[in-house]
Order: structure tokens, then sequence, then C-alpha cells
């Protein structure tokens, strides 16, 4: 099923843009070219709602205000012009899940509402998969396409944490530190001996990512 | 109404009625005194002949003033007790002197007040001596053998011409004292009077230059305490007016600067567009280099706009909104914000921050503006195929360490400490300084300070810079774990 997007924006060529740019991302798109006070139930059964804070008819806030009085717990991603700190305040304790101030990249956009419409996975905590890489918590059993591989602790537990947040680079400081427990700037120059020693235990190259500067990510890769 | 004027109303609205209501009472003791001794008088002349004389022929007694023995026409009573004419003074045992009494009339009546006498006034009840009572006193005294025409006489007779005498003494000295006081309160007026005179012309000079000039403060009493009051007063004023003046310039100047800012990268975003177009319209084909520069002038002409108000708001020392910011989320924003440009900078760009996220205490669109400049110009500064890496990390006692490193085309040891030491200057340089990099790092410099954090510039490893945010972790928000005011995305794309 398509994700369908309420956009609240009544400028027509930046709501005509945005629109575009979420229909070729794959989204459905309703777009109201003013604001509108909501009644409860009245509210189209939409994923997301972009929303425009200076609107003719009704005040952004308001209708946000309006969505959360009806307890929708759709999820807002707020649009303003104004880059003030007491705007975004009061629209996040308003309600507001995100907030981004003009002018944006159409894919600044597109990445901000991924993220907002990412579901929350039901994760079995003993068993994570990224991709081809199956890890056994309780066990401590690393397996890449169903073949067991033979980690010592420590690089289990390196494997690990990339795993809880697969995409995401992990430091090379909180590596050492949490991983090596070693905070000393040497130990994060042995971090490098143990990935490449870890990727050739995986027998796959690109499935433990090097990322400039940073540290570490661990890549969801098919067979 | 000025102060002596209400001073002397005031005195009088209390001391006249005072004044008045001793009178009444020394009026009304006169006056009973004075009945007293008609009273007296009437009977002692009835007693002494005047019965008889009345009763004899009482359609002719009465109505002539008790003489002398011997003296009037009338059958004359006997006279007064002593021989000379009465002094009430003796009544009031206040002493001889005092005032003579006409000689009293009197009026013979039956039980029933009827006079047999048709000269008599007619009367149906004891005299009413009135509100004031005044000099006239009259009388009805019921005689002994109550019958006869002449049961009850009516004398008529007077009190002394003299207003005073009962409480109020006969002399009018009494009256020194208290104009004496009243006097004294008005001469003591004067200086005070003069005085707020004096400071309303001092406060109407002072306002005449401005309130620069402050109100001369003498002495030690309630009208230099307000002179006090009005050059704490006017001292507020122009602390609230110069306030006022100088968010008003830091407007005047963001405008003008906007104006000028905007125009040049915007002029130069013109200019690409127009060779794409030109391309196009030739059928040539369209130079990316071109489209990426425009795209280039469009971003930097956002985040000039967001500097500029930044600026805006630094300059103008606004009261700033200091909640606690989640700086793992304002990483992803930042992350988010820059990743299409470095995209088509052909720049790499990542991040990585701790799962439990950092906290600090302060402006959300200060800080992002801040770590958006420093991302901004690691992009900037680099070439395609160059990376960019952002991390936030917990460090050693309870600090924090946002550090944004480049292997772009890094700044010279000697350009650098310039830089710092410019960005430190932070007004000298808010215009596209060749290196570009003035407005937006000193805005990054002005950020941290305010914020207690720590900017530092170094050579990165990889060759380009090395900056770090280092500050202290908000930490009780982090250990209550109450509710973020403040989300964002994740760090991930």
């Amino acid at each position: 099923m398509t994700d369908r997007i309420l956009l609240i924006e009544d400028d027509v060529e930046l709501g005509g843009r945005v629109r575009d740019r979420l229909v070729r991302d794959g989204f459905e798109v309703l777009w109201w070219q003013e604001g509108r006070r909501l009644v409860p139930g009245e509210l189209p059964p939409v994923q997301l709602v972009i929303l425009d804070l200076m609107l003719p008819g009704a005040y952004g806030l308001d209708i946000l205000k309006d969505l959360r009085a009806a307890a929708s717990e759709v999820p807002v991603l707020v649009l303003s012009a104004r880059n003030d700190s007491a705007d975004k305040i009061r629209a996040l304790k308003l309600g507001a899940d995100d907030y981004m101030t003009k002018p944006f990249w159409p894919d600044e956009l597109t990445e901000r509402v991924r993220a907002r419409m990412r579901r929350p996975t039901l994760l079995r905590t003993d068993v994570l998969d990224v991709g081809v890489v199956r890890l056994d918590v309780a066990a401590q059993q690393v397996a890449v396409a169903g073949a067991p591989v033979e980690l010592t602790a420590m690089e289990f537990a390196f494997v690990l944490a990339l795993a809880r947040r697969p995409g995401m680079p992990v430091s090379r400081a909180w590596l050492a530190e949490h991983v090596l427990a070693d905070e000393r700037d040497a130990a994060q120059r042995t971090l490098d001996v143990h990935v490449s020693r870890i990727r050739k235990k995986l027998g796959r190259a690109d499935l433990i990512e090097t990322v400039f500067g940073v540290g570490y990510k661990l890549m969801r890769r098919d067979p | 109404m000025k102060v002596r004027t209400r001073l002397v109303v005031t005195a009088m609205t209390a001391v006249v009625p005072a004044i008045l209501a001793v009178m009444w009472l020394d009026a009304r003791d006169r006056h009973a005194a004075a009945a007293r001794g008609l009273e007296r008088i009437a009977l002692a002349s009835m007693l002494e002949g005047g019965r008889a004389a009345c009763e004899r022929a009482p359609e002719r007694w009465g109505g002539a003033p008790l003489g002398p023995p011997g003296g009037g026409p009338m059958p004359p009573p006997a006279g007064p007790p002593h021989g000379r004419p009465h002094d009430i003074d003796d009544d009031l045992g206040i002493g001889p002197g005092a005032g003579e009494l006409a000689p009293p009339i009197l009026w013979a009546y039956d039980r029933d007040l009827h006079a047999a006498n048709r000269a008599a006034p007619a009367i149906d009840g004891p005299p009413d001596d009135g509100l004031w009572p005044g000099t006239d006193v009259a009388t009805l005294i019921d005689m002994p053998w109550r019958e006869g025409p002449c049961a009850r006489i009516l004398a008529i007779g007077s009190a002394p011409v003299r207003g005073r005498g009962a409480i109020v003494p006969r002399s009018w000295l009494w009256l020194v004292p208290p104009a004496a006081a009243l006097a004294l309160v008005l001469v003591a007026a004067g200086p005070i009077a003069r005085r707020i005179r004096q400071l309303t012309r001092a406060v109407r000079d002072s306002a005449a230059v401005g309130f620069t000039a402050p109100v001369p403060v003498h002495g030690d009493d309630e009208v230099s305490e307000l002179a006090g009051a009005f050059n704490a007063a006017s001292r507020e004023v122009l602390r609230l007016i110069d306030e006022r003046d100088q968010r008003e310039r830091a407007l005047r100047e963001y405008l003008a600067n906007t104006t000028h800012d905007v125009m040049i990268p915007l002029t130069v975003l013109q200019s690409y567009l127009t060779t794409i177009h030109e391309q196009q319209a030739a059928t040539a084909p369209i130079s990316p280099d071109a489209i990426v520069h425009a795209m280039t002038e469009a971003h930097y002409i956002g985040a000039l706009l967001h500097n500029l108000a930044a600026t805006a708001a630094l300059d103008a020392g606004a009261p700033r909104a200091a909640v606690p910011v989640d700086l793992g989320a304002l990483v992803g924003r930042v992350l988010a914000r820059h990743r299409p440009l470095a995209r088509q900078r052909s720049v790499a760009i990542d991040g990585a921050v701790p799962e439990a996220t950092v906290w600090l205490e302060g402006d959300v669109t200060l800080l992002e503006q801040a770590v958006n400049n420093v991302v901004y110009n690691a992009i900037k500064y680099n070439r395609p195929g160059g990376n960019v890496g952002i991390t936030l990390d917990r460090i050693d006692g309870g600090q924090f360490r946002l550090r944004v490193v480049d292997d772009g085309l890094g700044i010279p040891e000697a350009d650098l400490a310039r830089l710092v030491e410019r960005g430190y200057r932070s007004n000298a340089a808010r215009t596209r300084a060749p290196e570009g990099q003035g407005l937006g790092l000193a805005i990054a410099f002005r950020v941290a300070a305010i914020h207690g954090c720590a900017l530092r510039f170094a050579p990165s490893e990889y060759g380009g810079l090395q900056v770090d945010l280092i500050g202290d972790e908000l930490v009780e928000h982090a250990a209550t774990g109450s509710v973020p005011p403040e989300r964002g995305i994740d760090a991930a794309s």
C-alpha cells in the first residue's frame, strides 16, 4: 500500500514542486492549498502530515493543535520559512515531530519524510538480522548467509554494536571505549586491525564499511 | 491645588467646625444660665408682691420691664433682689462685669396658658430656643400656687450681648495659639513648596536634554527621595531607549546587509541559469559544472539568510530560548540538509551519534546554524571525491565533542590562526571574503562562546580541517530522562 501524505502548503509553486517530488518518490499526496481547522474525525487517513506554518485561513499551529486534540498520532513535519527557536519549541511542544526550515533541497525533504515514516520494526532482541548477517545474541554466534562464523568475544561485540543500528555509522571513539574498553587514541588505531580480521572472517569485504572520519557501519546486503 | 492652599483648606475644614461647635456649646450654656437667672428674678418678683398686683388686675398686669423699685408705669413688681441691674455672671460664676441684662419683662397666664392681658403673647408651651441659642431668653415659670390668672409666668429677657463667657474665654486671645500654629504650618510649607517647584524645573530641564542630565538631589527628605526616584526612572527609560535603538540599528543593518549580500549570489545564480538555458537552446550538452554551481549558489543564498538572521539575533543581544537541545538529532538534521549539496559536489558525507543522545542547554536555531556553517565549509572547500565526517562522542569529564573532519583543501597554519582571530572579532568579517568563511565561522565562534563551548580548529589527519565543538553535557536532563522537548530525525539516511 502506498503511503499517503497530507501536504498543507499555500504556495502553489512550492506545493506543486513538493507534491511532484513526493509522488515521484512513491508517495500518494493529498494537497490542501489553504489552512482549515480540523474537526475530529474529519482528518483524511494519511500516514504523515507536512504542515506549513504561515497559511491563509488557519494558522499552522492551530491545525497542529486540532490534530493533537483529536488524539491523532499521525507524524507531523512542520515547514517554515522562519528559522526561529521560539517557533520550533512551540511547534514541538504542540506535538510536531520534526521541523524543517526553508529553503530545503527536495531530497532533504524526502529523507526527512522517510525518517518520520519509518515504522518501528518489531525486533527480536535475541536474534538480529541485517541482510545476510544473522546475530544470535544469546549464543554469541554470527552467521553469514547461513554459514556460521567463528568470532572472538571482542569481535562479536564489535559486530553487534554495528548491527544494532544497521546502515548507521558508529564512531571509532565509541567502539574503542565500549568494545575495546580502551579509550586511548592508540586503541582507536588498532580498530582497523580488528576490522580487517573480522572482514576476513565474515568472508565478504562489503558488509562492514569504513566511514571517513567517523567509524564503521554494517550494511544490509543481499546474498 | 497648590500645597499652601491645600494646607489652608485642610486646616480650615478641621478648625472652623471645631470653633463653631465650641461657640455653640458656649452659647447654649450662656443661654441656659440666663434662663436660670430670669427664673430667679421672676420668682422673687412675684413673691415680693408681684402676685398680689397681678391677681388684682390681671388684664393689665405685665409687659413692662422690671425696673428698680418705684420705676415703671405698671404696678411695679419689686425690683430685682439687687440694687443694680442683674448680672448673670453671678449665675455663671465667672465674675462681675461681664455684661448687663436688659430688665426682664413678665407676662402672666393661667394654668391653661390663657393670658388675661390681651397684650401678652399667645403661647402654647414653653418657648423654643431655636437652633442657635441667641441673646433673647424666654422662659415659662410655674408659680408655686398653681392657680389663678397668674399661675404661670412668661419671663422674657436677654443673655449677655457679648457672645462668649460660658466656655470660650471672653477675650479673643484664645484664638492666638491656633492662628499661630496655622501660620507656622504655612511658613513651613513655603520651603517645601519651593523645593517641589525647583524639582519640577529640574525635571523639565532634564527632559529638555533627553533625560541625559540627572536632577540634582539635595537633603534627605521625601523631596530628595522623589528626585532620586526620578533619576532612577530616567536611567531605566534611557536604558530601554538604548536597547530599542540597538535593536533597531541591528534590524536596519540586517536589512541593508541582506539586500546587498543576497544580490551577489543571486546574480551569479542567474548567470549560471542563463548559461544552462543557452546550452539547452543550442542543443549543446549542458555542462554539469554550471548546474552544480547554480545549486551551490542557491544553497549559499539560503545559508546566508540564516546566517544574517543569526547575526542579527546575536547583535541584538535578545534573550535566547534556552531549552535542552538533542545534539544527536541536530547532527541528523545537519546531515540531511547537507547531503544533497555534498552529492552535487561528489563529496561523501556521513556521521555517527551515540545511541543515548547528548543534550546541551541552549538555543537550537543558533547551535544548528553554527554546526551548519562548519559542515558547509567542509563541503565547500573540498574537491570531488572528498569526504566529510561528523562524530558526536562523549569524552572525559562529562563533556561532549562534536567533530567535523574533512580531507579537503585545508587551511595553512598561519591562515588558521588568522581565521580564528577574525572569528573572535566577529563583525569585522561579515562580507563574502575571498575564502568565504568570514560570517559563517564568526557565527560558529560566537554561538560556541555564548553556550560556554570551545570551538577548536586543527589540521585534520586526512589533510583537511578538523573542527571540534567541545562543551559540557547537560547531565540532569539525560539522567531524568524527561520527555525531550526537541525531537528530530535519526542520523540515518
